[in-house]
């Protein structure tokens, strides 16, 4: 909304100068979006709430400096304005035998106009075309000049028609017809639908109801004979023709923040009197004004003591009278701690008592409440549970080396999405190219099935049904959103590890370890996955010599391990072969407990070659929803020995089919409960070992409580060992 | 005793002449080991008269003592020399490059959120999490939005079904919360929001929102104050203070928009931060929560504001791009 100084000077008297009437409108929530100064006018451009219509004119934003600013005192023209702007002609019949107006639809409540004839509609005087340029108006014709000049001024928009152009010289506001056909003032012809409210006359639409009149019915520089609108249309019908065909005008912009219903007469008469005063000529008498739906009154009680409670500041009654009467509110009765209040027709916002509590809020001064901190019971703040173990989470996969990144839920497909459960053969992925492999797929690496959105910290999400809308046609178990942003933004992500491939490609670096915490989304519903993706080195290219790690299968294992380990998580790895985005001799199920919670290992050679990334990469996925580290147990305290350990180094050779696991699960339990520790620290296959075997070195380290281990004891512990590992097939190397 | 004075001068002589602490060790071994010169002269002792015997042994061990001084003060005279010297030759420059282990980088908008977690936590408002795919009634209809609002229109507001949106606001957790909690309660979350928004510096389809809100007995406006006015200066400093202006949003009467100002940020201006205000009591009863006696507050920001102020960072969409010439700025 814009407007000028002067023309708030005309309805306000006061010293207050543009700048700190902005700073005012600021404070009561008409926000100021800047002053600028044209034609040596400060020009303030006004931000106006979508549930305040009435701020959208100079009459509006004067009543709310008259109540916020206490030195303020109002002009005559603003007393003018308050009593409607009445004039001696009003209620002539004269207009009667000119015109006649009829309402068909409820989407319209008031309809009037004025007549005026032995027109001469030449340029506006200088005043009035240097007032409209300055709030950014063209100026066009009278006419026209002092419709868009009244809307600034009263928020009524009004709208001029040549009455010689229309057929039965008489209005019908109704639905348009299917097909029926409109050119609108910006000469674009628009297809109407009977959701659309027009303007029309004996045979045709003549207007967009509270958008834009039409062409053929305008005004012009031979106009003689002129019809002047005035009404009041529904404001959710007038914005959803306007967005529909892609219009913004100052009128519809009025009527969708609501206009006030009685000031519909009061705009014709304050055109007439402006009409009036610059040509000296007076319109046919009278107004047709066809009220068909009034506005129910509402009235409130408020009382004071709440109003003050909730505000946290005090208000009296005397001042709660004072600032509602001066925003226009009728007080109907006044008790030493209640109002009856009345809230005035261009007030739509107010419905109930906080609304008025509101009002006295913003017109006392925010500025004067007090900061207080609640009191009462305080629960213990903060994450808990799943929320608190996420977080654990994320700090320590920051520790093992992976850099955190935060990438859009909805995007393209991408060869690493995630499996679709049980659409066996159906569900390639045709945009982008995507291998045939991905409809081999015969398990998901994701829990499945029912229940499994319900884990979700305290609220399920909702899921989808099977083949209910949102979930792709194209592209079976994808959910897609119904009007994309844009095409490459049109699904949401069912895996992370694709934006993780867009991350490592974005930053085209040949070293990188990424990971990301985030939802995804099934049609089973929406969980919270890690996802981490590693490639090359651990350690930044330095200029000493040094030996650095290489991002591979294990040292992902080991992440994993040491991320699940500082929050307690007891994980474990199953061989899998079934992920097709994964090489399908290098990829393990991870597994929680007993459930199967996530996928990890190298990817798939073609599917790097497609994805664009180095068939080195290693990535893993993994679902945290339902967990809680506290279900699994703190970690228990062992005393620790006081007495020296001994270290024993085997070397045995062994077939390559039997896995370290088995290896290890037989030292740990031949080796008694003095085996404090053993680790693998060499694995060699070559010269000297038999094609098949290799050669495993492993180092035991044996300590007693409260007793040293003899030599030989060592020996005999280590010999055990060997002993349950030859069952195994091992022998010494 | 002559012989002693020998001795004693030869290794007096041998300690003058010795360059290293290499040599006077050799010294030491030549003259006062067990079979050092000085003490191989105490054998000679049992063929002394008796009278004389006293006399000889004072002699030697004054000797030795002697050379034992000479030469511990020779030694930490060479030492000096010698540890100056390896110094020299052990010197490093001391501007190359540090070898930094390499533990991940945190995402800027994971600082932020990790900063407002511990305040908001530590004033006792418990952090939740609700879906980012969310049913139109938490997300419109139980925040009191009108039917016909444009907010819920299909060209601001990504829709998957007629009942699933992607929630345009983390507000949305609210309704979850008075569905299945008892006042009094205290609650927060941090989450992503949607909206079908033309992308550029300024406005991103997807974006971070903090959302806090609590309800208990007699919960005013000034208690909305007073704790915005602890949240803003822990995440913007002690001298910040709040500033309330009245603006509307469906789910709070009454509404505000809410402004920091700092004499350390954009001069010490009102920058807005986020909607606040009073939950509205429409909501409140529709979730039985009884008006006469419990009202409550609610505030929400953009995640992304924070660093943007804090860092001066002009484009909104950089959050999204991982692009590590960005994110290395800030971790």
């Amino acid at each position: 909304m814009k407007l000028t100084y002067s023309m708030i000077r005309d309805f306000v008297d006061t010293t207050l100068d543009a700048e700190a009437i902005a700073d005012q409108l600021t404070m009561t929530g008409f926000e100021l979006e800047e002053i600028t100064i044209v034609e040596d006018e400060p020009m303030l451009d006004i931000n106006i709430m979508a549930n305040r219509g009435d701020g959208a004119s100079v009459l509006g934003l004067s009543r709310e400096l008259l109540a916020k600013v206490p030195d303020s005192k109002p002009t005559e023209l603003y007393a003018h304005a308050t009593n409607r702007f009445p004039t001696p002609d009003e209620h002539n019949r004269d207009i009667w035998a000119k015109t006649s107006v009829e309402i068909q639809t409820p989407n319209c409540t008031r309809f009037a106009c004025r007549v005026f004839e032995n027109l001469q509609n030449g340029q506006s005087p200088e005043w009035l075309q240097q007032r409209l340029r300055q709030i950014g108006q063209r100026p066009i014709s009278l006419l026209v000049d002092l419709t868009n000049y009244v809307m600034f001024e009263v928020g009524q928009p009004l709208h001029a028609y040549d009455l010689d152009t229309l057929n039965g010289e008489r209005i019908i506001v109704r639905q348009a017809l299917d097909g029926e056909k409109l050119k609108t003032l910006d000469g674009n012809i628009h297809d109407l639908k009977p959701h659309h409210m027009v303007i029309a006359d004996a045979d045709r639409a003549i207007g967009l109801a509270g958008v834009m009149g039409g062409e053929e019915t305008e005004v012009s520089a031979t106009t003689t004979r002129c019809l002047l609108e005035a009404a009041h249309f529904v404001n959710t019908s007038v914005r959803k023709t306007r967005t529909e065909l892609g219009f913004f005008t100052e009128a519809s912009y009025r009527f969708e923040r609501s206009v006030d219903p009685e000031g519909v007469v009061a705009a014709l008469n304050r055109f007439t009197e402006l009409y009036t005063e610059i040509t000296g000529e007076k319109p046919v008498g009278g107004v047709i004004d066809v009220y068909s739906t009034k506005p129910e009154p509402i009235t409130l009680t408020l009382f004071i003591r709440r109003a003050s409670q909730l505000l946290g500041m005090t208000i009296t009654v005397e001042q709660a009278v004072q600032y509602l009467s001066k925003l226009g509110f009728t007080i109907l009765g006044i008790s030493p701690d209640s109002l009856e209040v009345q809230a005035p027709t261009w007030r739509i916002d107010i419905l109930r008592e906080e609304d008025l509590v509101e009002e006295l809020g913003r017109i006392h001064g925010y500025e004067l409440i007090p900061e207080e901190l609640p009191i009462g019971s305080t629960p213990v703040g903060g994450p808990h549970g799943f929320e608190l173990l996420t977080d654990q989470l994320r700090e320590a996969t920051l520790r093992c080396g992976f850099n955190q990144v935060i990438s859009h839920s909805l995007r393209d497909l991408h060869p690493l999405d995630a499996p679709i459960v049980g659409s066996l053969g159906e569900s390639g992925i045709p945009e982008s190219g995507a291998p045939t492999s991905h409809s081999r797929i015969l398990n998901t690496t994701l829990p499945s099935g029912e229940g499994s959105g319900e884990g979700h910290s305290e609220f399920p999400s909702p899921s989808l049904g099977r083949g209910g809308g949102g979930v792709d046609s194209i592209t079976p178990g994808r959910i897609r959103v119904r009007q994309p942003h844009s095409p490459e933004m049109a699904y949401l992500r069912n895996s992370i590890l694709p934006s993780l491939a867009d991350a490592q490609r974005k930053n085209n670096l040949e070293d990188i370890h990424l990971f990301e915490v985030g939802r995804i989304h099934t049609e089973s519903g929406e969980v919270t996955q890690i996802a981490l993706l590693s490639n090359g080195k651990f350690d930044q290219p330095g200029w000493r010599p040094s030996d650095p790690t290489t991002a591979d299968f294990f040292t992902l294992k080991g992440s994993l391990e040491s991320i699940a380990a500082a929050t307690y998580l007891p994980i474990s790895y199953k061989r899998s072969t079934t992920d097709a985005r994964f090489h399908p001799t290098r990829q393990a199920k991870i597994i929680l407990g007993q459930t199967e919670v996530g996928i990890m290992g190298q990817i798939h050679p073609t599917i790097a070659e497609e994805a664009n990334l180095p068939p080195t990469t290693v990535m893993a996925e993994l679902t945290l929803d339902g967990l809680k580290s506290e279900q699994f147990g703190i970690p228990t305290y062992h005393p620790i020995s006081r007495n020296p350990a001994s270290r024993r180094d085997i070397a045995i050779l062994i077939k390559k089919d039997v896995p370290f696991s088995e290896i290890n699960q037989t030292i740990t339990q031949s080796g008694g409960p003095e085996l404090e520790n053993h680790w693998l620290f060499d694995v060699y296959e070559g010269q000297g070992v038999p094609d098949g075997s290799h050669s495993l070195a492993i180092a035991l380290q044996f300590r007693r409580m409260n007793a040293n281990l003899n030599d030989e004891e060592s020996n005999a512990l280590r010999d055990q060992i060997i002993a349950a590992l030859s069952k195994l097939g091992a022998s010494l190397r | 005793m002559e012989i002693v004075t020998n001795v004693q001068n030869d290794a007096i002589a041998a300690i003058t002449a010795a360059k290293t602490t290499e040599e006077l060790r050799a010294i030491e071994l030549d003259f006062l080991g067990k079979t050092g010169k000085l003490s191989e002269l105490m054998k000679g002792i049992g063929a002394l008269p008796n009278d004389q015997k006293p006399l000889f042994g004072a002699a030697v061990n004054k000797a030795k003592s002697e050379v034992e001084n000479l030469l511990n003060q020779k030694t930490k005279n060479l030492k000096t020399g010698e540890l100056t010297k390896q110094f020299e030759a052990e010197r490093i420059d001391i501007t190359l490059p540090g070898r930094a282990p390499q533990y991940g980088r945190e995402h800027v908008l994971q600082t932020a959120t990790n900063k407002i977690k511990r305040v908001l936590g530590s004033m006792g408002f418990v952090y939740a999490e609700s879906p980012e795919l969310e049913r139109f009634k938490y997300n419109f209809e139980g925040l009191n939005y009108p039917p016909d609002h444009p907010a819920m229109d299909e060209q601001d507001t990504f829709y998957v079904t007629d009942d699933l949106v992607l929630r345009t606001q983390c507000t949305a957790l609210q309704p979850r919360i008075f569905e299945t909690v008892e006042p009094p309660l205290r609650y927060f979350t941090v989450g992503r929001t949607f909206r079908n928004e033309a992308v550029d510096r300024t406005h991103n389809h997807t974006f971070h929102q903090v959302d806090c809100f609590m309800i208990d007995k007699g919960i005013s406006m000034a208690h909305l104050k007073g704790t915005l006015g602890v949240f803003a200066r822990a995440m913007f400093g002690p001298e910040v203070k709040v500033r309330f202006r009245p603006d509307f949003f469906p789910f709070v009467e009454p509404g505000v928009d809410y402004a920091i100002s700092t004499p350390k940020l954009f001069n010490g201006k009102w920058v807005e931060l986020g909607g606040a205000g009073l939950i509205h009591p429409n909501i409140l009863e529709r979730y039985d929560i009884d008006t006469k006696v419990y009202s409550g507050f609610a505030f929400g920001l953009g995640v992304e504001r924070i660093p943007m102020m804090a860092y001066g960072i002009d484009d909104l969409r950089h959050f999204f791009d991982n692009d590590f010439r960005f994110l290395s700025q800030f971790a």
